[in-house]
Parts: C-alpha cells; structure tokens; sequence
C-alpha cells in the first residue's frame, strides 16, 4: 500500500551533545501513514541517541519530536520481565497500555496476546518463564509486546537480531500487513538487506541524517 | 506481578526464613546468662536496666536480622529490571503505579519477616510486650528497608549496592547498637543519630520494660520516612521519560 500524505512523526532539528561531543546536529525527518522507513548508520553515529529521542526515553538539547498516534516501541535487548511468564508479562504490558481499563479501546487484550502467540509461533511458551526462553522467542515476545495495542506506528531497533529465517520472513509479511492497515514502521539498524521493501532509507552520519 | 517476582527467587525465600534461625541459634548456643546493665537512652532518665545477656542478645540479633534481610530485598525491588520498569512506563505506567507497587510488596515483607523473627524469639523467652516486640522489629524493618530502597534507587550494580548495605547495616544494627557496646562508647551521640538506633532502643524496652516508646516510635518513622522520600525521588527522576506532544 502507498503511503498516504498524513504525517505520524515530525521530528525537527532535534540537536543532542553529551559534554563537548556532539552526536546530533539539527536531525529532521517526516514519516507519513503507512510508510515503511528505516534509518541507519555506522556504530556512534547516534542512531540509539536519536530512537531514545523519538521514544521519550532522553530529552534533546532543541527540537521537537510530534507524533499523532500511539507508538509500539521494540527495543534491541529484550526488555521484559525474565521472572515473569510469557502470558504475566502480556498481561503487564496490557495494564501498563491501559488495555484492562479501556476494553473499547485496546480491545480484549486477552485476544491480541493469542494472535500474536499464534503468529510468531511461540504459544507453547505461553506458561513458561522468560529466562528458560531462547533468545529468538525473548525476541519474538518482545516485539508482541511493542504490538498489542495495536499501535499506530510501530518503531524497531534492530528487530532481526535472535530471529532465524523463516521468523525474518514473517517479519516481513507482518511489515505488510501493518502497512496495509495504514500503521507506519522505523527501523533502525546497522545493516539493511532488502533496500526494496523501504518506502525512504535515511542514513545518519556525522550527526547529520540524509534521505538514502 | 512484583510480588510474584518476589515468591519465585526459591532460594532467597529459604534464606529469609533460614538466617533469622541460625542467628539464634547460634547466640543461644554461645551466649551465657549472665545478667548485665545497661541503659536505655531514648527513655526519660535514661533509666538503668539489668537482665540476661543472652535474652538482651536474642532481641539484639533478631532486629540485626529483620534489618538485614529487609535492605536487602528492598534493594534487589527496586534495583533489578530497571530497563524493563522503564519500558512500562513508556508504554503507559505512571513512575507512582510502580512505586507504590514496590512500596506495599515491601510493607508485605517486613510485615512477614517482623513476625516470623519475633514468633522466633518467643521460642527463647517471654518479652514483656510481644505485639511492641514485633512492631520494634517492623520498624527496623522499615528504616532499613527504605535505606535499602535508597541504595537501590542510587547504585546501578549489584555489588556497589551490596556493599553500601554491608557497610552500614554491620557498623549500625550489627554492632554500634548493641545496648552492651553503648554501656561503655565514647560519643554516644554519633550512635543515637544512626539509622537503628530508635527501632533498637524500641526493641529492647518493649522486650524488657513496660517504659514509654513514643520518642523510638516518632524518631524511626521519620528516619524511615526520609530515606524513602529520597528513594522515591530519585526513582521517579531516574524513570522519567518525555511525551511527545500530539499534533493534528
């Protein structure tokens, strides 16, 4: 699906140091509806600063971040409870979405866990804790975790890490099928294979980011 | 979902129910009956009191215990999963969910470890005012456990952290506190602004006297409360993230 004109994120001239270094100097970038995007970049080009930006996890020196929707965020490590079950941190992260509260909302996030098992593969683990899991089913949680309450636009740092082909290929079906619901995706990487599949490749270098 | 994080560390439940146990054991074992004095500075007069030291040190060791094992496990709540905590917080969670969350399986904790090391010393003797016993051993637990929180909000490893708790629950609850070290310190006034001194001084004379324990009562719940006040803060601060601003 083409993406449409609506913007999801504007981000302008975001500007971040720490101490004398400089690692962005004025980053702007716009995704629209259903647009596939990714940004990448050599390692300390400030890829992780400018996600951590976007998500809200550190502050920028100037600029300003827009969104207009809900934001799915899936971080590189797993960052999920290892103590906990699969099916006890699902039901966390629905309570932390305000999914239990507002059923109209997020739907029955009950449903939304299921389907997400379902697709990644993994409902055999439902009842298992996340430390006796692999780390390509902590991976597959962890981005079930970033996408059960239907986010709007979906950002990805480094998904592919721990997936193994065949779970790679399905990211892909899942990338389109998001897309053509309308929800937009960013992913941020050091490396990306199949440059086809990206409506706009933005490279960061210097702490200046490029359209590719 | 804390608390169950909590109920699945097998090992640390053990320990908790197994420490308290050894301790006094082993001071009944190596203790002796004879009877010392010793003062009790938190009361008015500062009245002088002569009973067993093995009793004095039963009640001594059981609050050490509860202090211990409390900052412990506070530290180890708020320290552990710190990424994964901020995560639900960008996904919605206030900070204060979460705080309050980690606040009342910590109140659950020490409420536990009170009664068990109390239920514990009763086996040795009779205290004068049980129910006073376990709320001494409670506060302790609170003073401690929030220093613990604070510890935990401050370092970032483990071992910094465990270290910080060494250091201060040896010299204070561990040693400076024992009503036979005071008898005879210099600088007693060092002792008293130390973060045991109120729940140990409650501890022994609700164990051994019938004296008034408000000034113990007031002085360990506003040690507690400081600590955690400045616990919190910082986990609040260490926590925050940014919203974006929503635009049309």
């Amino acid at each position: 699906m083409a993406a449409s004109t609506k913007p999801i994120l504007k981000v302008q001239d975001i500007v971040k140091s720490f101490g004398r270094r400089s690692v962005l100097n004025g980053v702007s970038l716009l995704m629209r509806r259903g647009e596939l995007s990714a940004i990448v970049g050599e390692n300390g080009a400030g890829k992780s600063t400018l996600l951590k930006i976007l998500v809200g996890l550190t502050v920028a020196d100037s600029g300003n971040v827009t969104t207009n929707g809900r934001v799915g965020y899936c971080p590189q490590d797993s960052l999920v409870f290892e103590t906990l079950t699969v099916k006890e941190n699902f039901h966390y992260f629905a309570s932390a979405y305000g999914l239990e509260r507002n059923k109209e909302d997020g739907g029955d996030w009950k449903k939304e866990k299921d389907v997400w098992l379902e697709y990644f593969k993994f409902k055999q683990y439902e009842n298992a804790l996340v430390s006796t899991l692999s780390g390509g089913t902590k991976q597959k949680l962890n981005l079930s975790l970033a996408l059960l309450h239907a986010p709007d636009m979906l950002i990805l740092d480094e998904p592919f890490a721990g997936f193994d082909w065949e779970t790679y290929l399905h990211f892909w079906e899942l990338t389109e099928g998001l897309r053509s619901a309308g929800k937009s995706i960013l992913i941020v990487s050091h490396f990306i294979y199949d440059r086809e599949k990206f409506d706009r490749i933005y490279e960061l270098k210097d702490g200046v980011i490029e359209c590719a | 979902m804390t608390m169950r994080e909590l109920l699945r560390s097998r090992m640390a439940i053990i320990l908790i129910f197994l420490i308290p146990t050894l301790f006094y054991i082993l001071i009944s074992l190596t203790t002796p009956h004879r009877m010392i004095p010793f003062k009790l500075p938190s009361v008015s007069g500062e009245p002088v009191i002569e009973i067993s030291m093995r009793y004095e040190s039963l009640v001594f060791i059981g609050l050490a215990a509860v202090g211990f094992i409390v900052a412990f496990l506070a530290m180890n709540l708020i320290q552990k999963q710190t990424e994964a905590n901020r995560r639900l917080i960008l996904c919605g969670y206030w900070p204060m969910e979460l705080i309050i969350s980690k606040l009342a399986v910590l109140l659950c904790v020490i409420v536990l470890i009170s009664l068990f090391v109390a239920a514990m010393l009763s086996l040795f003797f009779r205290p004068e005012r049980f129910l006073m016993v376990v709320m001494a051993f409670a506060l302790g637990g609170f003073v401690y456990g929030c220093y613990g929180l604070l510890i935990g909000a401050l370092c970032k490893r483990e071992l910094e952290g465990m270290l910080f708790i060494v250091l201060l629950t040896q010299i204070d609850v561990g040693w400076l506190q024992n009503p036979t070290f005071y008898a005879d310190a210099q600088h007693t006034s060092i002792i008293r602004y130390l973060p045991a001194f109120y729940p140990s001084q409650m501890s022994m004379v609700t164990a051994f006297t019938a004296y008034s324990i408000m000034n113990s009562l007031i002085g360990s719940l506003l040690y507690g409360s400081a600590f955690m006040i400045i616990s919190i803060l910082i986990f609040r601060w260490k926590m925050g993230t940014r919203k974006q601003r929503i635009f049309l």
